[in-house]
């Protein structure tokens, strides 16, 4: 299979199930929600370091958003049920409660899950916090300096999908760049997905492990870096010198299905080689996105 | 089972009617003759819901009374769930002590509306109550949660020993509102005159005001103004003569 002469390898990419909320910011203007859910969402590429995963999904008009400003709309996800709320009310405790003008609200209002996000981070008021029943939903008032912080008591969760991919194998690294870029400016904004990686590209995909250092959990994945092909089992043809990866979270499947449609067919361009994906045989996750089914 | 129940009434009442059995969760599960034989109290005697109204429609959630209702006492007493639609005014005790559901009134509304049972310490503990007109004396008097919105005036004593919950009153306020409050809110967007043990704070944009007022414009079909959601209000903490945490909001002005 080819687009626009670009090779598209017969693979999948092998992703896992996370948790996952969405949290509404909100600002006087689009410029302080955004300050918040950059400072939220920062360090928060990889679990594998980081311990959660969390990106902006989209910007939303003072239409869209509960109290009628601007806003963001961001995700965040974390292995397992109890390290998210852990993550949030940290995060949302240093990052929103401190950015001006902001409140937080819950983006996942139908999810049975809850997580009490709200209810642990009132305790900053010291007693003096209030909360409000509106339309059913519980919200905290809590005291600061500016007036008041506006936070929902709790917050959905969902099962989401983490660790969509795609990687972009060119015959240089000036292609391979241009060519991540323009997936990723397709990409943006489709609903219930974020790119976590800077930019939303990775440079240092990794494998399992190590073949030297025991310690070590994940480590450059050799058989894609250019400068190694002499000395490992590369997987790269001969034309490549430069390989980007384009890592996905997402609500669900089919989220992350129509994303990597529109990164991908946007990556083939001049300079690209071949389109291919991360996985390890199936062993890692249950969730499979067969590049050429994507793309059929 | 019919899409609502409806209640014309027939007989204007003479005397106070209490028709405290006309709430929405207890209709919803009664058929059109029962409804007609639930008893009320005209004058002090002994009389039937049939006796004063026309009913049409059994076993729905939602219940609308027609006519002129202001004699009829204790609409919505204890109601818990459903809906409750008067086309007209309603009378006094009307939605006491409810926990649930939605009075929503096309007309003026009487005393101690959304207040307590004779006795009782807690008023309404849930639910909401929409006058579309102006409320008699102490509506809202020691509710413990829920919503009372009034498109126009409120009588004297407003919201008199709230435990917590919000009243917003689009109109004048009447005298002594928000006296003995312990928590909750009251949202003065027309004229009112702040109880001497309320205590200026300051004048800022409460949030969820402007998330009350949204819900209020969406969901209730209230008037309100972009100016209403997004102005600036004088927060007054009272009564400093109870436990202090509740609040009057008056509008200001300002936002779009």
């Amino acid at each position: 299979m080819k687009i626009n002469g670009v090779a598209i390898e017969d693979t999948f990419a092998e992703a896992f199930t996370m948790r996952v909320a969405r949290l509404v910011i909100t600002g006087r203007t689009m410029g302080w929600a955004r300050e918040a859910a950059v400072k939220l969402t920062g360090f928060a590429t990889s679990v594998i370091g980081c311990k959660c995963e969390a990106g902006i999904e989209r910007e939303l008009s003072d239409t869209e958003t509960p109290d009628g400003r601007p806003g963001v709309s961001v995700l965040f996800l974390t292995m397992d049920k109890a390290s998210l709320p852990e993550q949030l009310i940290v995060r949302v405790g240093q990052t929103v409660l401190t950015c001006a003008t902001t409140a937080c609200f819950d983006g996942l209002p139908d999810a049975p899950d809850r997580l009490p996000v709200g209810k642990a981070l009132r305790v900053f008021g010291d007693g003096f916090q209030a909360s409000k029943l509106i339309g059913g939903k519980r919200y905290w008032r809590i005291p600061v300096m500016e007036g008041e912080f506006l936070i929902e008591e709790t917050f959905g969760m969902l099962k989401g999908v983490g660790g969509g991919n795609f990687l972009i194998l060119a015959r240089d690294a000036e292609a391979a760049l241009a060519a991540a870029e323009a997936a990723v400016a397709a990409m943006t904004g489709v609903p219930g997905v974020i790119l976590p990686f800077p930019g939303g590209v990775v440079r240092s995909g990794s494998k399992v492990g190590s073949k030297r250092y025991s310690n070590m959990i994940a480590t450059t994945n050799d058989a894609f870096a250019p400068t190694l092909k002499a000395v490992t089992q590369s997987q790269l043809p001969e034309v490549v010198n430069g390989v980007l990866e384009i890592v996905l979270d997402g609500i669900d499947g089919p989220s992350i299905e129509a994303a990597m449609r529109a990164g991908i067919r946007a990556a083939c361009r001049p300079g690209v080689h071949t389109i291919t994906a991360g996985n390890y045989g199936g062993k890692l996750g249950p969730h499979h996105f067969y590049l050429r089914k994507i793309l059929g | 089972m019919s899409d609502a129940v409806t209640l014309s009434l027939t007989t204007p009442p003479e005397h106070a009617l209490v028709a405290d059995c006309i709430r929405a969760d207890r209709l919803a599960a009664l058929g059109e003759k029962e409804i007609g034989e639930l008893p009320v109290l005209h004058g002090g005697r002994a009389a039937h819901v049939g006796d004063f109204f026309r009913v049409t429609g059994g076993r729905s959630g939602t219940v609308r009374l027609e006519g002129d209702l202001s004699r009829a006492e204790g609409i919505g007493a204890r109601m818990a769930g459903g809906e409750l639609v008067i086309e007209g005014h309603g009378g006094r005790d009307l939605g006491v002590a409810m926990s649930g559901g939605r009075i929503d009134v096309h007309g003026d509304a009487g005393e101690n509306t959304g207040g307590a049972l004779p006795g009782a310490g807690r008023g309404m503990t849930g639910g909401e109550i929409v006058i579309r007109g102006s409320v008699g004396d102490e509506a809202g008097a020691r509710m413990r949660r829920g919503l009372i919105v009034v498109t126009g005036d409120g009588g004297q004593g407003t919201g008199k020993g709230m435990i917590a919950g919000t009243v917003v009153l689009f109109g004048k306020a009447g005298p002594g509102t928000g006296r003995f409050l312990k928590r909750g809110s009251i949202v003065a967007l027309g004229e009112v005159e702040r109880p001497a043990t309320f205590r200026y704070a300051c004048t800022y944009h409460p949030l969820h005001v402007a998330l009350l007022l949204r819900y209020v414009g969406v969901r209730c079909r209230v008037d309100v103004t972009p100016a209403q959601v997004a102005g600036r209000y004088e927060r007054y903490s009272g009564d400093l003569a109870e436990l202090g945490r509740g609040e009057l909001l008056r509008w200001v002005g300002g936002g779009a």
